[in-house]
């Protein structure tokens, strides 16, 4: 594997580097990130457009061309061709490949994926089935379990159990297996095995043995183990991610095999790398093997993009929306990470595999304004898409919505979106409006404003539940707001927040694809030790940290991450005895003696003050699980600054009267590409670009940052 | 006059208030039956104490709220000012049982420069099911009490804060009456933040549309889920429809006693009358008239359009009668755990049976009627440490006229999670040896019931207490429009040893060794004891005749039928000439 992108100086190494094992990888250096010649690209396939970034010598070229659903791997090539003949640059001289895909997301939400096969112990081949118990539903009759990944005939026992510390209660019964070897074997509709027995997250030996006999039975079906896909405990939710990516590695290997071999015959021979749901790059092997870690690649994307752009801009805490024709993904970055949890939905289930905590509400430019029987106004979920879209694009829609009601205020240019020069059809979205003008008693802008005002209702609580619900208080967080409709609404809505500042970044219509030329390889590896705290040995935590870093120096190696470019950094998931809520707490470098130990357990009772608002010192404490995450470190690749020589007042390009709150002012249009770094707009103002379009309220000062980025004072917050 | 847009957005403004109040109580929570199974709700009031929005978690609150509500200003009608909160459980005063605690805060308008009186705007309150409030055993959940006294300490409607000060000697009170003080006092900690973050909230809402604006607002969310609720209720055909159904005892020797409810629907109103139902009983079972006002609101919301946003408006054109001195409606000094948890399902069953007559196409079978309380209590020989576990069972949803019971799940007026298997074993020293579906649990029909389930638990080297408060044992879950009944409930004790080399395949065969347990008991478990919960499945719902061919073959296949089952309830859908076909299907065949 000739995997690339990696500058092995040494520098930078503030972390804990692994300059002692060099193992694999070629410890390519040459590509610095910055200075040679040479490109790098991200490929974010959606489900409406391909996406593609590429840059060399820090000129960024974007090219957007139509996906192809049914076969991603083919729209994929197509774009990043077309980014090669538009920029310049020969497919040899790529370097470093990212991709940002949903074919695993798509399997899991259309069902279509590999019949696996589920071994488990005796007596639980049901705990897939049965759940959490917690119907879906509390009043809604019809409302329905998701299905379980592996049906009931394809979970088979065996006996063989471990108890809690992970010490042999029954020993396997090894010819129980071999029967279930040659069953499987026999089974043309199984393509695919998990196994999942309880307590593998303390001990792997049943489960590596059972794979063992698996194939030397004759199941020669990919076989995927509990203790490597989710080693933490919790039968159900590790049982249910290993099951889903049991299913998914037929999916995935299918997918890969065809792009690799295109993107090869294309000529480009850097290895591919997909974005992972942690917000880290896997290299395509692990892919492979893991289908299950890049379930929500492309938000993942998304919101790397958005933390790199907020840290650029000196923000490390940031809310980010990124807000398209059906729906606004939103996600919060502490730290200048993005804050991952392991309950993230994917369609019906929860993945326990660490992912990016991105919570969808069903509000978009496309959001359809409608009045229901007892007389109340909703914006969406039904969306009008992107075919017809919205009345004012001219392409058959009858259906007010937002896009439509920015059109009206005068906030948007329709005639930027549309193919033809007809111009858009004022009187076709007046009429559209009427039913609601009606209803309101309304004129059409006041109907206009209200239909905004729901949709920022909406958006407003999805961006407080990924925030104050979860402890957090937003007044101390920037807003990132991206994709196509997401700064339209980001200034008003900060301001509503308390939120000091938006920014709009720079590349707000390919965020995603350029969150792949930003991130860094991670993986995390974790395992459960669940104990007392005074029953713990320290050795026993040094060497689990031993294990954990073995396994992620191997999977570093294998992706051919240089040691000087490898980071770890440790924590310790803790608890109060009996309770169920973990916290999570760094743990210093080295080997761990008892006074070590003893501060983890005074850093747990600061940090449950911190967060729950009390801490008592005098209860026991219990280790649930040790976690490693591996970093393979990517530098960034520098961006040329934005447009020189030019002053706000050439970028404008019109003047148009908008209507804002209560008011309706001639308000001047700005060109965000003439616009050079330090300008400083006030509000009233629109600032338009490619992707984009930027709403300024009165009161509102936007600055263009040495970046490029739109940093707007929203003159609601704090600061 | 409050607009459309104004409704919207104030209503989901509300909402979000309620959500926020139920995440910093999860959040700032101590006990796990908090943190993890989620056992609390939140809400918030207008002026008047009527509903206006609440986070939608435990059924069986929800509807009970607005009584303390209610019984929170009658104490102090007048007497309340800013930074009070008023704390609650008395079943007869606002509660639903002991372990339920309520804290009821008035939120009030910063006073206007002037100084006149602060004008009260709403009030926010929340309820949180404590793991032990004293009383005769550990967990307050005693199957055999007779009396409330031995049920846990009583609290009337009591300021337990005043002017933003706590009242330690309420407090004191409350935390020497209780086996784990400790964690009480951090339970109530987080309520009162969760009201907190209410009237924080309510305050921000106050700066943007002001008091006036604001109290118009609270009564348009109302009157809007009103008129959405009075034209659903005009779409049910009118009439009297009456349905009845049996509780199997009380613990203390009863046994089938009546729930009886009369519906009637009478153009955009409904009542409904729980006349005819048994008198109130010496055991535990009795539902306080909040508990079962609960449990009708839920019926209703789940037979109209489940979307229609949930306040006091959805509730006004829906009136409750229940007989003073009855199951439904007691007078103190009853024994009433169990009302909330066990005679609440039975309420649900029968008005939702009543509901059956009018809608046949909105209202599926009996589920499993009972929430499966089981306590194991004892001393750890891992530590030597006191332990003590609960939790409830989920069982089979009743078959829908479109669609198949969900299989396992907590029905009607629990919502709770499980304990997951390896958490329970490392906490406690039980042993799960096994965690399934119970096949042919769920009655035939054209939509089959759901699946109740298996958990078999070992106790391990330790003499442990188990206490269990389950119904449907006796009487099984109803089916409708021809549907069978589910099967029963069972809960069988293994001596150690006993528990067969079959034990554990997920078939109810072997039982010949077990001892079965009355439902509702609390026993002495020798070392090695297995007890085996098994939960009852969902009632049928239509002709089994008319159930599709391939859908029996397919449950064959995957096992949650047997053989026997299908030649019994689906008789020749194995043996026809087409068999053939459906044998290869099932291919559980010979």
């Amino acid at each position: 594997m000739t995997a690339n992108g990696w500058r092995d100086d040494g520098a930078g190494s503030d972390g804990s580097s692994d300059a002692a094992d060099d193992a694999g990888g070629d410890g390519g250096s040459d590509d610095d990130g910055s200075g040679s010649d040479r490109v790098r690209v991200g490929v974010d396939v959606g489900g409406t457009f391909t996406d593609v970034v590429s840059v060399r010598e820090g000129a960024v070229h974007v090219e957007k061309t139509p996906s192809t659903p049914e076969n991603p791997a083919e729209g994929a090539v197509t774009g990043l061709a077309a980014a090669s003949d538009a920029a310049g640059f020969a497919p040899g001289a790529v370097s470093f490949l990212s991709h940002g895909t949903t074919v695993a997301t798509n399997a899991v939400l259309e069902g279509e994926w590999a019949d696996a096969a589920l071994v488990t112990n005796e007596g639980f081949r049901d705990v897939l089935e049965i759940g959490r118990q917690a119907r879906p539903d509390i009043y809604d009759f019809d409302a329905e379990k998701p299905e379980p990944v592996v049906p009931r005939n394809r979970r088979v026992e065996v006996p063989g159990r471990l108890d809690e510390r992970g010490a042999v209660l029954d020993p396997l019964d090894e010819d129980a297996v071999r029967a279930v070897g040659r069953e499987l074997a026999a089974d043309e509709g199984v393509d695919s095995v998990a196994v999942s027995l309880l307590y593998s997250f303390e001990d792997d030996s049943h489960e590596r043995r059972v794979a063992d006999l698996l194939r030397a039975a004759g199941v020669d079906a990919p076989v995927s183990l509990s203790s490597d896909v989710l080693p933490e405990i919790r039968e159900y939710e590790r049982t249910l991610a290993t099951a889903l990516n049991a299913a998914l590695v037929p999916v995935m290997a299918d997918y890969l095999a065809g792009l690799e071999a295109r993107v090869r015959e294309f000529g480009v021979d850097s290895g591919l790398r997909l974005m992972g749901s942690g917000g880290g790059l896997l290299a395509a092997d692990t892919a492979r093997e893991r289908p299950v870690e890049t379930l929500l690649s492309g938000p993942a994307a998304g919101v790397r993009g958005a933390s790199f752009v907020a840290e650029q801009c000196g923000l490390a805490d940031a809310l980010t929306m990124d807000m398209g024709g059906t729906s606004c993904d939103v996600s919060l970055v502490r730290g200048g990470e993005p804050v991952v949890a392991t309950d993230v939905a994917v369609g019906d289930y929860a993945v326990g595999v660490p992912t990016v905590d991105v919570h969808a509400v069903g509000s978009g430019g496309g959001s359809v304004a409608w009045v229901d029987d007892g007389g109340a106004l909703h914006v969406g979920p039904k969306s009008a898409g992107a075919d017809p879209g919205p009345v004012c694009y001219g392409r058959g829609g009858g259906r007010p919505t937002t896009t439509d009601a920015h059109y009206l205020l005068g906030r948007i240019d329709p005639d930027r979106f549309l193919a033809d020069d007809l111009g858009a059809d004022e009187a076709a979205v007046r009429e559209a409006f009427a039913p609601v003008c009606d209803h309101l008693g309304a004129t059409p802008e006041d109907a206009a404003r209200g239909v905004l005002d729901v949709a920022n209702a909406n958006l407003r609580r999805a961006l407080r539940e990924v925030s104050v619900e979860r402890g957090h208080d937003p007044r101390s967080f920037a807003l990132v707001a991206f994709g196509g409709a997401g700064p339209l609404h980001a200034c008003r809505l900060a301001a509503d927040l308390g939120m000091p500042r938006v920014v709009v970044p720079r590349a707000a219509g390919v965020l995603s694809a350029l969150g792949l030329l930003v991130s860094d390889v991670l993986h995390d590896h974790g395992v459960s030790r669940v104990r007392r705290v005074e029953d713990i040995s320290p050795d026993v935590v040094t060497g689990a940290f031993a294990g954990l870093r073995e396994d992620a120096v191997d999977r570093l190696a294998d992706e051919g991450v240089p040691p000087a470019r490898r980071r770890f950094e440790r924590r310790a998931d803790l608890r109060y005895a009996g309770q169920s809520f973990d916290l999570s707490v760094p743990v210093p470098d080295g080997d761990l003696d008892e006074s070590a130990v003893g501060s983890l357990v005074e850093r747990f009772h600061d940090r449950h003050a911190e967060r729950y608002g009390h801490a008592d010192r005098g209860e026991p404490v219990e280790l649930v699980t040790l976690r490693l995450r591996a970093r393979g470190v990517v530098d960034p690749p520098a961006f040329d600054p934005p447009a020189a020589g030019t002053t706000a007042a050439d970028a404008i390009r019109a003047e148009r009267p908008v209507a804002f709150d209560g008011t309706v002012a001639e308000t001047p249009i700005y060109d965000r590409s003439r616009l050079p770094a330090g300008a400083s707009v006030d509000g009233p103002a629109v600032v338009e670009d490619d992707a984009t379009t930027v709403v300024v309220h009165p009161g509102q000062t936007a600055d263009v940052d040495d970046h490029g980025h739109l940093v707007v004072d929203t003159d609601g917050g704090e600061a | 006059m409050v607009d459309a847009v104004t409704l919207e957005v104030v209503r989901n403004a509300c909402e979000s208030i309620a959500e926020e109040m139920n995440a910093d109580l999860v959040r700032t929570g101590y006990s796990p039956n908090i943190k993890e199974r989620r056992d609390c709700s939140t809400a918030l009031f207008d002026a008047d104490g009527d509903l206006v929005a609440q986070a939608e978690t435990m059924p069986v609150h929800l509807g009970a709220m607005p009584f303390s509500v209610a019984a929170a200003v009658d104490a102090f009608d007048g007497d309340l000012a800013p930074g009070d909160a008023v704390l609650l459980n008395d079943p007869f005063r606002g509660g639903a049982h002991l372990p339920d605690l309520t804290l009821v805060s008035p939120v009030y308008a910063e006073p206007e420069s002037g100084g006149s009186d602060p004008e009260l705007v709403a009030y926010a309150a929340n309820r949180a099911h404590h793991a032990d409030v004293g009383g005769s055993t550990a967990g307050s959940v005693a199957a055999d009490s007779t009396e409330i006294y031995q049920e846990g300490l009583r609290i009337p409607p009591v300021k337990l804060v005043e002017g933003g000060e706590v009242d330690e000697d309420v407090l004191a009170l409350l935390l020497a009456n209780t086996r784990t003080p400790d964690e009480r006092r951090g339970d109530v900690r987080a309520q009162r933040a969760a009201n907190e973050t209410a009237r924080e909230r309510v305050h921000d809402l106050l700066d943007e549309h002001g008091a006036g604006g604001l109290a118009a607002a609270f009564d348009e969310i109302q009157d809007y889920s009103e008129r959405r609720m009075r034209a659903e209720l005009r779409e049910l055909p009118d009439g009297a429809f009456s349905f009845a159904d049996v509780l199997d005892s009380d613990g203390r020797g009863a046994t089938d006693l009546p729930v009886e409810a009369a519906v009637t629907v009478d153009g955009d109103e409904v009542s409904v009358d729980f006349a005819g139902s048994a008198p109130q009983t010496e055991g535990p079972v009795n539902a306080v008239f909040a508990v079962t006002a609960s449990a009708t609101y839920y019926a209703v919301r789940c037979v109209t359009d489940p979307g229609i946003p949930p306040n006091a408006g959805c509730y006004r054109p829906v009136a409750i009668d229940a007989p003073e001195r009855s199951i439904v409606n007691p007078e103190p000094p009853a024994a009433v755990v169990g009302g909330n948890l066990e005679t609440s399902q039975r309420v649900t069953d029968v008005v939702l049976g009543a509901f059956a007559e009018a809608v046949p196409d909105r209202v599926p079978a009996a589920g499993q009627g009972t929430m499966n309380n089981v306590t194991f209590g004892g001393t750890d020989p891992r530590n030597g440490e006191p332990y003590a576990f609960y939790e409830t069972e989920g069982g089979g949803f009743g078959g829908r006229p479109e669609g198949d019971g969900l299989d396992a799940v907590h029905v009607h007026m629990s919502n709770t999670m499980n304990t997951p298997v390896e958490v329970l074993e490392t906490a406690y020293p039980l042993r799960v040896r096994a965690y399934a579906l119970r096949p042919d649990s769920g009655g035939a029909g054209a939509s089959r019931g759901g699946l109740g389930l298996r958990r078999d638990v070992e106790v391990r080297d330790h003499e442990a207490r188990f206490s269990l408060l389950a119904d449907r044992h006796r009487n099984a879950p109803y089916g409708l429009a021809g549907g069978e009944p589910g099967t029963r409930g069972e809960v069988l004790a293994f001596e150690d040893g006993e528990y067969g080399a079959d034990g554990h395949d997920g078939e109810d065969d072997e039982d010949e060794h077990g001892e079965r347990l009355p439902e509702k008991c609390v026993r002495v478990l020798s070392p090695g004891t297995v007890v085996s919960i098994r939960t009852p499945g969902g009632g049928g719902h239509g002709d089994p005749g008319e159930r599709d061919a391939d859908a029996v073959c397919r449950d064959l296949a995957l096992g949650k039928l047997t053989r026997e089952y299908v030649r019994e309830h689906h008789p020749g859908v194995l043996d026809d000439d087409a068999g053939g076909r459906h044998n290869t299907d099932g291919e559980a065949d010979e």
